[in-house]
């Protein structure tokens, strides 16, 4: 514990010295609910408008799962500046395992994804009126958490295994579009093609923004996505054991 | 608990980069270094030094035989190797976007120690490394040296028993690198063993009790300095200085065949393999029809037994 607490301590302070950064982390969320939620919902109305579920409540998982992406792609970067300050093979000489070390790098991110979520429905209550489940706010910030756990290892599989950082941003750059748009972040499955319906059921962004859906508005089928969420535990374990096996084979 | 502090048998890494042939960085080495000691790693450039380091601090695995820190296994109980040592690496590592004295905490934190001590031995150590003035500063805003400084002196912070040093000294000024000499030494009065490599060998000679030297990841030689001068022997040293700089001197000491030889003003000094007879001769050709104001002869020197050792390895 006292060495995850190590690697949590030293997270927090790294970060702590880029306040701007912190903010940025706990508000663009809204910022992006705000530019480009409003825009559409106005411009092209909600595929759930029957249901009375406007363009802004479907796509307040979409910019959680988003953001929850986004910080877990910022973190895995950092063993990028890590290594250029050389600290990063210091640092697998400290009395930590591999696994720790993985894991506390992840916690304060963790922390600032909750964080992040809290501020989102709250003030998306305030300025959008929109219809949060209250009751299962615990669930939502849990898929937030091991969401962000999950895309972090995953990340972390690529950031261990490429040298260069320009590489590292061609693959996030790629991993952005492909995660993002082929999935039900910006729109409903149903009206999709075939073929695009099933890349996007296989998109573990899917399970996990259909699980953060549910547990904010309460849409979707809770059968389904409760396969998808143990699916997602599945892909975080996997990427977990993965980014654990590069982090142990670093020279 | 283990006698030695390390233990290492039969050590070989092989690194296979793709499409290239296949290097044995480290090749089968084995020794023993007991508990309480500075043990001197040397070796040209390539030798396998650092590789060597790597495997022993858990940065690397081994590729065959094996190594153990205190009776840990490097790869089957490297968590408790980590528990034991601390560790200066090669290049410059430092927390960039820290200040100095968070920096310190943030080390002190991962090996455990209260935050009141963890604040006492950093002010120590601050003091100790010039560091005061500087402690509220980012370490990103100083120079390459003092980044050096930070990297060395947190490992005074923890006291765990095994310290190992790559090239620690590398960007330090004169005054500095005595007192982290005698810090080390210090050290080992308390117990701690350490481990270190580095390109200045008269530091070596200074600070080391037992020395291990490499070429090619293998054993050359290994004892402590008599040890590794008896392996040497018939190896001289002569230092002279004459009223001015004779003309033609170098072309003369070329003509000896040293091991090494080097000019500074009016004084030469020479290193050649001789028989004992020998040298007063040579001393004597040398001193033909010039005015020498001084001679001296010396027995062979760490680095004099290096560049033998190394010119026979790499002679067969």
């Amino acid at each position: 514990m006292s060495a995850l607490g190590a690697v949590f301590y030293r997270e927090s302070k790294i970060r702590a010295t880029n306040v701007t950064f912190i903010f940025w982390d706990l508000f663009y969320p809204l910022c992006y609910m705000l530019v480009f939620g409003v825009g559409v919902n106005s411009a092209l109305g909600s595929p759930f408008a029957a249901a009375g579920v406007d363009y802004n409540a479907f796509f307040l998982a979409g910019v959680l799962g988003m953001a929850s992406f986004g910080i877990a792609s910022n973190t895995s970067w950092s063993f990028f500046l890590d290594r250029d300050n050389g600290i990063f093979y210091e640092m697998l000489t400290y009395p930590l395992s591999r696994s720790e070390y993985l894991l506390g790098k992840v916690l304060f991110n963790v922390l600032i994804a909750i964080l992040q979520a809290a501020i989102t429905l709250l003030l998306s209550r305030l300025l959008f009126h929109l219809p949060v489940r209250w009751e299962l706010l615990p669930l939502l910030l849990l898929g937030m958490a091991v969401g962000t756990a999950g895309w972090f290892f995953f990340y972390a599989i690529f950031a261990l295994r490429t040298r260069r950082n320009d590489v590292f941003n061609a693959i996030t750059s790629i991993f952005y579009f492909v995660f993002l748009f082929a999935s039900s972040m910006f729109y409903p499955l149903e009206p999709l093609p075939a073929w695009f319906r099933g890349a996007a059921l296989a998109n573990p962004i899917t399970w996990q923004i259909d699980w953060l859906r549910y547990m904010s508005i309460g849409l979707g089928d809770f059968h389904r996505i409760a396969w998808e969420a143990l699916a997602f535990v599945g892909f975080a374990g996997a990427a977990f054991w993965g980014a654990v096996y590069c982090l142990q084979r670093q020279e | 608990m283990s006698e030695f502090a390390l233990e290492v048998e039969k050590l070989v890494k092989v690194y296979a980069p793709r499409g290239k042939p296949a290097i044995r960085a480290v090749d089968g080495l084995s020794f023993s270094v007991p508990r309480g000691i500075i043990f001197g790693l040397l070796g040209p450039n390539g030798a396998g030094k650092s590789t060597l380091l790597r495997m022993l601090t858990t940065l690397t695995q081994p590729s065959e035989g094996s190594a153990r820190v205190l009776g840990f296994d490097v790869v089957r109980k490297a968590l408790e190797v980590r528990r034991r040592i601390a560790s200066v690496i090669q290049e410059t590592a430092a927390e960039l976007f820290l200040s100095v004295r968070d920096n310190f905490l943030t080390y002190a934190k991962f090996h455990g120690l209260e935050r009141t001590t963890a604040l006492r031995r950093s002010a120590a150590v601050m003091e100790t490394f010039q560091l005061t003035e500087e402690a509220d500063r980012k370490v990103q805003d100083l120079s390459g040296g003092f980044r050096r400084r930070v990297q060395v002196a947190k490992v005074f912070l923890a006291e765990t028993p095994v310290l190992f040093l790559d090239e620690y000294s590398t960007g330090m000024d004169a005054i500095l690198k005595r007192q982290v000499m005698s810090l080390l030494r210090a050290e080992t009065q308390k117990g701690r063993t350490i481990i270190l490599t580095t390109q200045v060998l008269s530091e070596a000679e200074e600070l080391c009790d037992d020395i291990l030297i490499l070429n090619k990841g293998k054993q050359v030689a290994r004892g402590d300095l008599n040890t590794l001068k008896l392996l040497s022997q018939g190896v001289y040293e002569v230092a002279m200085t004459f009223d001015r700089l004779p003309e033609g001197i170098a072309a003369d000491l070329q003509a000896l065949v040293p091991l090494r030889y080097s000019v500074d003003q009016n004084t030469i000094e020479i290193a050649f393999k001789a028989e004992e007879a020998r040298v007063l001769e040579m001393v004597s050709e040398l001193a033909r029809n010039r005015r020498v104001v001084h001679v001296e002869v010396r027995g062979a020197s760490l680095e004099d037994i290096f560049v033998e050792l190394m010119q026979g390895r790499e002679a067969q």
